[in-house]
């Protein structure tokens, strides 16, 4: 559940303001996967299953390295393996830890209907409150990076919590505790920028990775997950990440102003009829004594 | 519909029967529970409708299967009436005055049959609203099975469904309307089934002459 | 390890072939990260298939595996033609300048001098040194005695040894000097000769050469590269002779001793190394220190063997460490037997088995097959599952009168009689008695665990063993009593060994490791005083370190290397300091690293010959002329008052007191120069030379179940690996291992898969001429068709982890199938390994 009501800035499906809005002083927190030292151990995904006591589920051989086609409800946190081509001809194995991404401008958040079912902090962690789900899956609409998965007997929907529990505590998240090569950071989102535009500068200047680059997309406002990438102008390339991701428009039309529209709409359609009513009246028949009716009227 | 399958009261004459007044009161009480719901999923404003009608997760659990009654009550609609919906000439007519009719001056309308123009508007309107709810509702019911690479069936159903849904809403606010306040002794006609004859003729004289028409007068 | 993990992190150059660390040692690995990450340090990855750590590498070369000798005896050349060594080094810290004896052949012709087709074995006597003094200018001039053996006191030749004064050649031009020698057998190893061997083009080997010898680019000392390795190099028939062509290039490059330098092994499990220091090998005693044979009629015989003497020119200087060997062999008498060990029974020495021959692993499971072995016992060791040729194990199992098992998990050993395929019938017929002892996980163990980096690092049990389960000590401690008890009721061959062995613990039954840790450890017998120092240790103390052993019976000490883990003070062991103020890594309040808390080895070498460090950035050691000391920021692994004008060698466990680049007499078996042979099984002559294709020492195995396959019948080069989600044979027991990678697979080239229309989830069969193994098939681009020799060649990688016992194959989701039902019974002659790696297979849908 949430903690004290001022760390909560935004809140699903709910009317009226959120308390905890405007009430930061402190930066917000971010994770920058540098893929480029990451080495597909799996470390994290194992940690993120521990820390989160999830039950283990089945998997099947499926010609890759990977350990499922995507996440699932109860596995968060997924290494994407694939087998890269540049150029030049030389292979590369990308590696992408795929969790999700905190986006600064939720599409989840923006989509849910529900009261509180989906929270931002002031840190900006995007948290998922299921006593509060309702199992509607418009959170899966809403989310460019293909992450909240529905549990299908209970239909509630999971993600990656970016250990609020840990990091309330003044904790790094699990992932970051185990990650073996330190490609994984935890920090204000300022620092990890700073790291980050470090070590793509790095790459740029001595690994011929001419394209090297960090992933923080402004299309959602940013992310509370970041990437340093060998070729920036290719995220597809690492498991699918989107060159521009964005809340979908319908989304954004539906929560926008098809919102007014319709509400607009209904009112003044009530109001209509009623003002309607109050200047016709009702219609008359020739077996009705109107004069008895209230209202009047005419025969 | 022959005269003599109910008792007709004296003056009287039979627009309903049982099967058509049932399906009605179907597709009405889905409506309403799928119009309840759906306003609350619409806006946090009205979240707590959910909340009272047994649980936001309940109320999400069963929107779709209501969902389904009202698409199948009005399927029956379609088998029941479709034919008597046809868009005619007179239809044409009607719509070029119906500023008389919403001015009330229904004398001054052409003669409708069964089923008036606006009628004949409200049923379409309601079927194909409800053929899209269903698809579009079938989508949103199960989002989790659509794979990434059809991700545009759900984008184009999150929108296409509320805005469905309101069109609906704008018909049955006029639906409501009309028969409870505008035309007087019709919600008679989905309860009992029978509408007084000057009821007939004066809103449907072409479907009055029909039905006197085929068979003998009704018992005064 | 010659140097250690964290010290990683303060290389320039990493050069990692044979090994996976990325995926097999993810956690060491994060300091080859590290090195990129804050040195921009390079790394260089050379492995049959483009790794997890190929993935993270600024240039990979795919390798044929089994040619490794080729690729490096090519870097020796390539560094030598482009001159980019460390002649300082070179000349002072290696023998370079050492002259070879005349007679000693190089193997062009793929054999050395001193073969003798008859017997097929070599007569070493011209793989040594030449006897005299400083031949600068004398090309050709013998001084003192060659090619004539010295007559033992039955008149028989003794074995050749090494001159005291071995002959040299300051300027490296005398024909038969070291280094000239060194140059003409490489020269063979040029860049198109790598390409044949191989597979790797001449270009990218220029480009790997070339980054990899760049550290000495214009003559530059400062830079240093780091060599890491693992069982991709140990488990083939060259296995040792790769290892030393590594260390020959470092010794070349001047990379050994220095920080960020050395030869680093990763070693494969988690206390693999204490197991070899504590001589879980048949040839050694603990501190590897050589085990008897019957010609050591007496102690004093036995010592004269194994106690090397100096080798060298006269104008240096040798410690020759290893000449302290009577000390630390008394000491381990006396901890082995205590008050049963004296001066007047030579110290036990009639107690220990005389090891008369081969008791290696394929030796025993060989044994067993032609029924000579009654019992075994397999401690957490699944010898079917390992092979090689599992199903000549399993046969073995089937002779033997009994098994006792000590495992977490049943496996394949334990339940051999179940093995895929055999009838009821068969299975009736087995006569063997198996005991299944419960045993306790490493999560339920203290005790101290040694890894690569030779750190003891003392742990503490997590949890309890649970049920029945014992612990190690417990288990084995019980069945040793027993025996004893035994031997004490009815007698026996020699009760004297068994009986009088001590087994002085407060419990006996299940003896507290730290007890154990201090025996090993050592302690003094008497007072003891040090004439130096005036230091003085009570009777009954616990020693400070080796340097007080004693070869008067005074000191017992389990393991001298170990002399230092356990003090007066506590156990080093148990320590956690995480100071490390020269910030290079060592970390000297860390637990305990062998010899004496030192962590990087030979770090005299980190010195040029005035004991100034080569990089100032990297002090680890140095001569202080004010003390006229060695001292440093780790522990000076060398004589602490030994001038640097006396010019003693760095490397103070050789004899000669140098490193080693030609490796004289017996050091190893098949040669003093590592030569490229091909495996066993290759699909090439060897373009070197094809008369001679394979190593004339590596013998096979002769049992009918000893089947061995050619180029004809199986066309692809196999190789055999793991993966990091799984851990040998028992994480098939884990759901979070097996949700991580659940089936058994095989890795395909894409291209092979194109021609044979196999697709990625397909069931293949993998054959060799031992047996099958079916998986599914991984199409990857990841492994790349080679040109071997003109040849289009294809490599297939078969990852280990499964059998027919676990989660997925108790609910029959796998074919059953081991691995290593493919690989052969074939091993390396000098360590013994069998050739798990570059055998001969074909590829069929299943």
């Amino acid at each position: 559940m949430s903690q004290a009501t001022l760390r909560v800035q935004k809140i699903s499906g709910h009317a009226g303001s959120v308390p905890g809005e405007d009430t930061q002083r402190g930066y917000t927190v971010c994770k920058l996967i540098d893929t480029t030292t990451c080495i597909g151990c799996k470390a994290c995904e194992v940690a993120c299953m521990e820390w989160n006591d999830l039950p283990f589920g089945e998997t099947v051989f499926d010609n890759t390295y990977q350990t499922m086609p995507a996440t699932r409800w109860n596995y968060w946190n997924l290494i994407l393996f694939n087998e890269h081509e540049r150029e030049d001809g030389s292979l590369m194995w990308l590696m992408r830890k795929n969790q999700c991404m905190h986006c600064a401008e939720p599409g989840c958040l923006a989509a849910c209907p529900a009261d509180g079912a989906i929270v931002q902090y002031t840190n900006g962690i995007v948290d998922f409150q299921q006593a509060n789900c309702i199992g509607c899956g418009y959170c899966i609409t809403g989310c460019p990076f293909d992450i909240p998965k529905m549990n299908p007997t209970t239909h509630r929907v999971f993600k990656c919590t970016l250990c609020t529990d840990r990091v309330s505590e003044g904790l790094e998240p699990a992932c970051i505790k185990s990650c073996p090569t330190g490609c994984l950071h935890f920090g204000a989102k300022d620092d990890m920028l700073d790291l980050a535009e470090k070590r793509a500068k790095q790459l740029r200047d001595h690994s011929n990775f001419p394209n090297a680059g960090v992933y923080d997309p402004p299309g959602v406002g940013g992310t509370g997950v970041v990437y340093v990438l060998h070729d920036a102008a290719n995220p597809e390339a690492y498991g699918g990440l989107p060159k521009n991701p964005r809340v979908p428009l319908s989304v954004k039309l539906w929560k926008g102003p098809l919102k007014w529209l319709g509400n607009v709409a209904m009112i003044g359609g009530l109001v209509g009829l009623f003002v309607h009513y109050l200047r016709y009246g009702p219609k008359e028949r020739e077996d009705e004594d109107l004069a008895t009716k209230p209202g009047g009227g005419k025969s | 519909m022959s005269a003599s399958e109910q008792i007709i009261p004296h003056g009287h004459v039979l627009r309903y029967n049982l099967r058509e007044r049932l399906i009605h009161w179907v597709a009405a009480v889905a409506y309403i529970y799928l119009l309840s719901t759906g306003l609350a999923f619409w806006s946090p404003w009205l979240f707590w409708v959910a909340a009272a009608l047994g649980g936001a997760q309940v109320s999400r659990m069963l929107h779709p299967w209501a969902g389904l009654i009202f698409f199948a009550a009005v399927w029956n609609m379609y088998v029941m009436w479709a034919q008597q919906m046809k868009y005619t000439d007179d239809d044409r007519k009607w719509w070029k005055a119906v500023k008389y009719y919403s001015t009330n001056q229904d004398d001054k309308m052409p003669p409708a049959g069964r089923y008036n123009a606006g009628q004949k508007f409200l049923f379409w309107g309601f079927f194909w609203s409800a053929v899209v709810l269903l698809l579009t509702g079938v989508v949103l019911w199960f989002p989790e099975y659509i794979p990434w690479s059809l991700r545009f069936l759900r984008y184009l159903s999150v929108l296409v469904h509320p805005a469905a849904a309101l069109f609906t809403i704008g018909l049955f606010m006029i639906h409501l309307y009309m028969g409870l306040f505008a035309e007087r002794g019709a919600f008679g006609s989905v309860i009992r089934g029978d509408v007084s004859i000057a009821f007939a003729k004066r809103y449907h004289p072409a479907w009055y002459k029909e039905i006197v028409g085929e068979s003998s007068a009704p018992r005064k | 390890m010659t140097n250690g993990w964290v010290d990683i992190k303060n290389t320039d150059m990493m050069l990692i072939m044979g090994g996976n660390p990325a995926e097999n040692h993810p956690c060491g690995f994060k300091w080859a990260v590290e090195a990129k990450r804050t040195r921009n340090a390079k790394l260089i990855v050379v492995d049959p298939r483009f790794t997890r750590t190929a993935s993270v590498a600024d240039l990979f070369c795919q390798i044929r595996a089994g040619s490794d000798i080729a690729f490096l005896g090519g870097l020796l050349h390539y560094a030598i033609e482009n001159n980019r060594i460390a002649k300082d080094y070179l000349l002072n810290y290696t023998n370079a300048a050492f002259v070879i004896r005349d007679g000693f052949k190089l193997p062009e012709d793929g054999l050395f001098s001193g073969f003798d087709p008859a017997t097929q074995t070599y007569d070493k006597s011209t793989w040594n040194y030449e006897e005299g003094g400083d031949l600068s200018g004398k090309a050709g001039a013998a001084h003192g005695a060659t090619g004539r053996p010295a007559i033992g006191k039955d008149g028989k030749p003794l074995p050749p040894r090494m001159p005291e004064n071995a002959a040299y050649d300051l300027t490296l031009q005398h024909p038969r000097c070291v280094f000239q020698l060194l140059k003409k057998q490489y020269s063979r190893y040029t860049p198109e000769m790598v390409e044949r061997i191989t597979g790797v083009p001449k270009g990218q080997f220029e480009k790997a050469a070339d980054l990899f010898t760049s550290i000495r680019k214009d003559g530059d000392t400062k830079k240093v590269a780091t060599i890491i390795y693992a069982v991709g190099w140990t488990q083939h028939t060259s296995g040792t002779q790769i290892i030393r062509t590594a260390a020959m290039l470092q010794l070349l490059l001047g990379n050994v001793g220095r920080s960020g330098g050395g030869v680093n092994a990763l070693r494969g499990h988690s206390n693999i190394q204490g197991a070899t220091d504590l001589a879980g090998i048949f040839e050694i005693l603990p501190g590897y220190l050589k085990v008897p044979v019957p010609t050591d009629t007496d102690f004093k015989t036995y010592l004269e063997r194994i106690t090397p003497k100096s080798s060298k020119p006269h104008i240096w200087d040798s410690w020759n460490y290893w000449s302290n060997t009577p000390k630390f062999a008394v000491s381990f008498m006396k901890a082995m037997y205590g008050d049963a060990a004296t001066k007047q029974n030579d110290w036990a020495f009639h107690y220990l088995p005389k090891v008369d021959r081969n008791y290696s692993w394929t030796f025993i499971w060989d044994d067993m097959y032609r029924g000579n072995v009654k019992g075994l016992f397999a401690f957490g060791m699944n010898g079917v599952a390992i092979g090689p040729d599992s199903n000549k194990n399993i046969e073995a199992l089937k002779k033997a009168d009994w098994l006792v098992v000590g495992e977490i998990y049943p496996d394949e050993t334990s339940e051999f009689w179940k093995s895929p395929g055999i009838t009821q019938d068969e299975m009736k017929k087995i006569q063997t008695t198996v005991y299944r002892l419960p045993c306790a996980g490493f999560a339920e163990k203290d005790g101290a665990f040694v890894n690569s980096a030779r750190w003891l690092q003392w742990k503490n049990a997590a949890l309890p063993p649970p049920g029945d389960a014992r612990l190690d000590q417990e288990t084995l401690a019980r069945i040793f009593l027993k025996v004893r008890e035994l031997y004490q009721k009815e007698g026996g061959k020699f009760p004297d060994a068994i009986l009088r062995a001590s087994w002085s613990y407060t419990n006996p039954l299940n003896p507290a490791l730290s007890e154990v840790a201090k025996e090993i450890n050592g302690k003094a017998l008497a007072d003891l005083e040090d004439p130096a120092t005036k230091q003085q240790i009570k009777a009954g103390q616990q020693l400070p370190g080796y340097s007080w052993l004693k070869d008067d019976g005074t000191t017992a000490c389990g393991n001298w290397l170990y002399s230092g883990c356990f003090t007066e003070a506590g156990n080093m062991m148990a320590r956690r300091g995480t100071e490390d103020p020269s910030g290079l890594g060592i970390y000297p309040n860390w637990a305990f690293s062998w010899p004496a808390n030192r962590r990087v080895m030979y770090n005299r070498a980190s010195c040029d010959p005035e004991g100034k460090p080569w990089d100032p950035s990297r002090k680890q050691v140095w001569w202080n002329e004010g003390t006229q000391k060695w001292v440093g920021n780790d522990v000076p692994d060398f004589k602490a008052d030994s001038k640097p004008k006396d010019h003693m060698g760095p490397f103070i466990m050789n004899p000669e007191g140098i490193g080693r680049l030609f490796a004289p007499l017996g050091a190893v078996a098949d040669g003093p120069f590592p030569e490229h042979y091909e495996p066993i099984e290759s699909p090439i002559e060897n373009p070197l030379h094809p008369q001679q294709s394979n190593n004339p020492m590596v013998k096979k195995f002769k049992t009918d179940a000893d089947k061995f396959g050619t180029s004809k019948d199986y066309n692809l080069v196999c190789t055999t690996y793991r993966l990091t989600e799984h851990y040998h044979y028992w994480t098939k027991n884990n759901p979070m291992n097996v949700q991580l990678v659940p089936e058994p697979f095989v890795e395909i080239p894409a291209e092979l898969a194109n021609e044979m229309g196999l697709h990625g989830g397909e069931k293949v069969k993998v054959t060799s001429a031992r047996g099958n193994y079916i998986a599914k098939a991984m199409v990857t681009k990841r492994i790349k068709p080679m040109t071997i020799d003109g040849k289009k060649t294809y490599q297939i990688g078969v990852p280990f982890h499964w059998g027919y016992r676990g989660i997925m194959e108790d609910e029959g989701k796998t074919a059953k199938t081991v691995a290593n039902l493919l690989s052969p019974t074939v091993v390396d002659p000098n360590a013994w390994t069998p050739e798990f790696k570059g055998f001969l297979v074909k590829l069929e849908k299943a």
